[in-house]
């Protein structure tokens, strides 16, 4: 007699099994996804600086004063736009070194496309007059080769890269009040 | 006169349209060239199963996102230089995740998916045995003598009901 309730009660208990999985992928952010990067050494690179393209810069330079964010941005990216207000406000606020991969969609040698990087200072020295300059420096990218080896899917991202250059997060998308608050702030305080 | 120039015109507008859509499709295959016809292969092979990581769902093969342009660019240089395919995968995986590969490895995750099914059917087949073997019991079940008289006489009186409900039709029909 038991085991026919239970038997009867199965296809219920499927079934809600079933509806709370669809539930909690309803929603579900598909974009949400664990970086492949964290706990990883920072890739090694060496790169010009996106201003003087004398300077070049490295892993051993990037965290020389401790540790960094850093921010792939571009001037072509609408988010990025959104986020300049913010991170400037933790630069200057909170002290927060931040440093920008400058990330251009344009180049693309292998097609015949190149970057017109003058345009791109010009671009970038309006915009953080605009809406303010979070950036220590800006390295800059060109073929996203580093980018590439950070995982980065497009912009904006970040990343905590701590004193020993181990990688500590990864953020896809805008850091806001609420990004920084609940996700990047603890990494961020353990890791200064 | 009239029917010519309309003719005339149509057909500039057929082809125009059909010179546009020839335009538009080369404007969008890039060539990527291999003096190896092997390489050319595991190319392929390639960026049909690897993923973009920032499209929804779409390997790189398909997709126009930059990232997808990067990898494929990088996928080339690896082939090229010689990577196996299974290097070529571990270098995007180390980057993008599992995300970046449509064949997910076999893990405790992703085990669920190969074992909930097997043990779905497992089930139905248990519960069909058993449904079938009940059944067949009741069905061979011999009417033993004791039981037989009783089920004789109630035979007999659904006859009885059932003939009368006949007769009693007829009649009101008449």
């Amino acid at each position: 007699m038991n085991n026919r309730i239970t038997m009867a009660a199965l296809p219920l208990i499927v079934f809600v099994v079933l509806l709370g999985f669809l539930l909690k992928g309803l929603f579900s952010d598909p974009r949400e996804r664990d970086s492949a990067l964290i706990g990883k050494p920072m890739p090694e690179f060496v790169l010009p600086d996106l201003m003087s393209p004398s300077v070049q810069h490295k892993v051993e330079t990037l965290i020389a004063d401790g540790p960094v964010i850093l921010n792939v941005w571009g001037t072509w990216c609408v988010t990025c736009q959104y986020e300049l207000p913010y991170l400037t406000k933790l630069r200057n606020e909170y002290g927060v070194r931040i440093v920008g991969i400058y990330y251009d969609q344009n180049h693309a040698p292998e097609f015949g496309q190149f970057s017109d990087i003058p345009k791109i200072r010009i671009d970038v020295k309006e915009m953080v007059a605009r809406l303010g300059n979070p950036y220590q420096y800006n390295i800059l990218d060109l073929d996203r080769n580093l980018s590439l080896n950070l995982g980065v899917t497009g912009a904006p991202e970040s990343f905590i890269v701590d004193s020993q250059g181990i990688i500590r997060a990864h953020h896809m998308g805008d850091v806001n009040e609420r990004v920084w608050r609940t996700y990047l702030a603890p990494i961020w305080n353990e890791a200064k | 006169m009239k029917l010519t120039t309309l003719l005339n015109s149509a057909r500039v507008a057929v082809l125009s349209v059909i010179f546009m859509m020839s335009f538009n499709s080369s404007a969008t295959e890039e060539q990527t060239q291999f003096s190896d016809p092997v390489q050319k292969e595991l190319y392929i092979d390639l960026v049909k199963e690897l993923r973009c990581p920032k499209c929804q769902n779409q390997n790189i093969a398909d997709s126009n996102a930059v990232v997808a342009k990067d990898m494929r660019a990088k996928t080339k240089e690896l082939v090229e230089s010689g990577q196996t395919k299974e290097q070529v995968i571990d270098y995007m995986v180390a980057r993008y995740g599992q995300f970046a590969h449509y064949q997910p490895p076999l893990n405790m995750a992703t085990a669920m998916l190969w074992l909930l099914p097997i043990l779905f059917i497992t089930f139905a087949v248990f519960l069909l045995i058993k449904r079938s073997r009940a059944g067949a019991i009741e069905t061979s079940n011999v009417i033993d003598s004791s039981n037989a008289q009783t089920l004789d006489k109630e035979l007999d009186a659904l006859l009885a009901k059932s003939s009368q409900r006949q007769k009693n039709q007829s009649e009101g029909e008449n």
